[in-house]
């Protein structure tokens, strides 16, 4: 099946003598919008840091696009087994993170291309030119030469999206991008994830904007202490939800 | 004469130099304690000119610590050394003595490590103070602490406090800055050490004996400012 | 003050300059080097490799730099027939070559902290996105890490660059004449101690006060994300505090 874009088996990750994730599956196909709800500590952002290998998982399988992140089992506990390979699906999976994590150092402009030159290799002014039309599209073309300091929240996060859209991703992975901001700036972000949702990209969204999860995303998972509590269609689950823990979650976050 | 091993060397045996060693240690850490109890003596008026608000103490005091910090230790030292002696004897040739007139050794090395010491103090004395909170001094004054009473109970046990791990990077440098002294023939553990390498050709196994030692009294010091750091912070939450 | 003679002494104390600038400029630079290797093994989370710069760092930040000196020059000189052998008398018989290599060894203690303190303040989140993105060890450091370190790490680092422009005055306790040898030797001849030492200190002040400046100058240069924005023009908003980069 060649239309899976991420497919994840039997996730187990635990910190210390914590279990944060107690055997957690998901598949995404091309196309699909996938919002992952939960309390914090439930192990959503740990299931999302797991598939591009942020967090080393202590069991399970990770499969992007079809090919599956070889780990290999040491004495102080897993690791990837091909350091390349980890670094050539991270460039396939872009993330975008809570706290936005522009490098200061760089215009927005020059975060933006960085990827594409430096580990993509595309040639230079190409990178430059979709870079600026990436730029455009988020809304923030004005303020390529600017550095991350210079922008509000809600730039930086779209800069930090522009920077994910520029490696030309198969899935892209969105850790909390909203819960950063200040209220007034949720919405332009929201607004940006909207539209990526229509182009049909392929997105894997922890949030806590029931909105989006519900309006937006093709498929709902609630996560709750390590485990699947319940998924499926965002109408049915909303309103109708057949857990009774999925239902208090979503009534106190309205 | 058979050439002695390390041990034999910094041992305490017929031939062994343990106790000139231990003797001149000893000598290192006077005149390192004599030149910070100088260099804090000059610190507190430093940073006390530099916190005066008055314009030209406030100059003096940066002109003092800009200087210092600026200049080789090495180069103070021999000006302590050769003025130092030159003064003396311009001042007893006033009165009347004709001859030359020198400072002990020692009293020239605590001076010049106290004068380049207190340009450092001065800058911990004035960085502790500017951590006082504010609030602090409000709440003394509210009390109806007269100043000198305020100074004494609440200003001056803070910045000591406060002052406590800057002074004792400072201290360190006033031990390493002993060493120097042995340029000018006081008999400190460095100079002792060249005297021993001079009248046994192993220098390797004095220099290495000198070293293991300041080493030690750098260690012990760092341990026992920790110690008093740890004990001055008691009551006082750490940051993160 | 003789002025006439206080001209003449800056013309004979200024010829210790280029040697000044020599030991201080290759013990620098080499020791920046090592340095970078100590912070890196300090880092590197294996025991073996933290334990042994951590030493290192013990040794030569806890031990007077003459006795360092004392020690390479004089010191080595006890196994003189063995360094013949292995042909490197020639190296530890030259005075200059060996304040080179002890300022060096003394530089790269100090500034391996300095460098380290400069790595730990890495925002790990900008390393993250760096990982995120696909780039390889190699890469995160040259084109993240690094460039950031540095910056944050430069105004210690121009202390130590003073502290060893200061420190290339102990050479001349083993012959070499940089400014302070020569400044010791007039004292020593004319007993003008005064003089000497005013013409000596203003060389070194000056020295140290174009370091600051130029410490300054390229801070500002590598800190345009510290500036004001382009065109004068202000943030809309500034992002709140926990989330602003770096």
């Amino acid at each position: 099946m060649t239309d899976v874009a991420v497919s994840v088996r039997n996730l187990r990750k635990s910190f210390g003598a914590l279990e944060v994730l107690k055997g957690v599956s998901l598949e995404a196909r091309e196309g699909d919008v996938i919002s992952i709800l939960g309390a914090s500590g439930s192990g959503k952002s740990t299931m999302l840091r797991c598939i591009n290998m942020l967090e080393i998982p202590d069991d399970g399988e990770v499969t992007i696009g079809g090919e599956t992140i070889g780990l290999e089992r040491t004495r102080r506990g897993m690791r990837p087994a091909d350091g390349r390979q980890v670094d050539r699906i991270r460039s396939e999976v872009a993330m975008v993170f809570q706290s936005f994590n522009l490098w200061s150092h760089m215009t927005i402009l020059e975060n933006v291309v960085e990827a594409p030159i430096h580990v993509q290799k595309r040639p230079r002014q190409e990178a430059l030119d979709e870079g600026m039309a990436l730029l455009e599209k988020v809304g923030i073309a004005d303020k390529a030469k600017h550095y991350p300091s210079h922008l509000s929240g809600g730039q930086q996060q779209r800069a930090a999206i522009a920077r994910a859209l520029a490696m030309r991703p198969r899935v892209m992975l969105f850790d909390e991008p909203t819960s950063a901001l200040d209220p007034e700036l949720v919405g332009e972000v929201l607004r940006v994830m909207r539209s990526l949702a229509e182009e049909g990209r392929t997105m894997l969204v922890v949030t806590h904007e029931m909105g989006f999860a519900r309006d937006v995303s093709n498929r709902v998972m609630y996560l709750h202490q390590g485990v699947v509590e319940c998924e499926g269609e965002p109408q049915a689950m909303f309103a109708n939800p057949e857990s009774e823990r999925f239902r208090q979650f979503i009534s106190s976050h309205r | 004469m058979t050439p002695l091993g390390f041990f034999e060397i910094v041992g305490f045996g017929e031939r062994g130099w343990g106790p000139a060693l231990l003797l001149a240690t000893g000598v290192t850490l006077a005149v390192a304690v004599c030149g910070f109890l100088v260099g804090s003596v000059l610190g507190a008026l430093a940073a006390a000119a530099k916190l005066s608000g008055l314009r030209l103490a406030a100059a003096i005091g940066d002109f003092y610590t800009t200087v210092l910090r600026g200049i080789p230790d090495l180069l103070v030292i021999y000006l302590f050394y050769f003025g130092g002696s030159l003064a003396l004897t311009n001042i007893g040739r006033m009165l009347g003595y004709d001859g030359f007139l020198g400072l002990p050794v020692f009293v020239t090395g605590a001076l010049a490590i106290g004068v380049v010491n207190g340009a450092y103090q001065a800058e911990v004395f004035r960085g502790a103070y500017l951590s006082l909170s504010k609030g602090e001094l409000e709440a003394a004054r509210s009390v109806g602490m007269s100043r000198f009473l305020m100074f004494r109970r609440i200003v001056v046990p803070q910045v000591m406090r406060y002052a406590i791990p800057g002074l004792g990077n400072v201290w360190q440098l006033a031990l390493k800055e002993s060493a120097l002294i042995s340029v000018i023939g006081l008999v400190e553990l460095l100079r002792q050490a060249q005297i021993g390498a001079g009248s046994t050709r192993q220098p390797f196994y004095f220099f290495l004996a000198a070293a293991i030692l300041y080493l030690a009294l750098t260690t012990i010091s760092t341990i026992a400012f920790q110690k008093a750091e740890n004990r001055a912070m008691r009551g006082v939450r750490r940051a993160g | 003050m003789d002025l006439a003679f206080m001209g003449r002494t800056f013309l004979t104390l200024i010829e210790g300059v280029p040697l000044l600038l020599e030991l201080a400029g290759l013990s620098l630079s080499i020791g920046a080097v090592f340095a970078l290797l100590l912070a890196t093994m300090r880092l590197s989370g294996v025991g073996v490799l933290d334990w042994t710069a951590q030493s290192y760092i013990f040794v030569f930040r806890g031990t007077p730099l003459l006795v360092q000196i004392f020690l390479i020059y004089y010191g080595l000189g006890q196994f003189r027939p063995a360094l013949q052998e292995v042909g490197l008398w020639w190296f530890f018989r030259e005075p200059f070559y060996c304040a080179v290599f002890a300022l060096t060894l003394n530089t790269a203690a100090y500034a391996a902290e300095i460098f380290r303190g400069g790595l730990l303040s890495v925002p790990h989140g900008q390393i993250e996105a760096a990982k995120a993105c696909g780039m390889s060890r190699l890469q995160r450091f040259r084109r993240i890490t690094l460039p950031i370190a540095v910056r944050q790490a430069l105004p210690a680092y121009g202390n130590e660059i003073i502290l060893m422009v200061k420190a290339t005055s102990l050479a001349s306790v083993i012959t070499l004449m940089e400014v302070t040898g020569l400044a010791h030797r007039l004292i020593a001849q004319s007993f003008r101690a005064v003089e000497v030492f005013v013409v000596a200190g203003a060389i070194y002040l000056f020295i140290n006060f174009a370091v600051t400046r130029a410490i300054l100058v390229i801070e500002w240069r590598l800190s345009p994300h510290l500036r004001q924005a382009p065109e004068g023009e202000a943030p809309m908003k500034p992002a709140p505090a926990h989330a602003r980069g770096a």
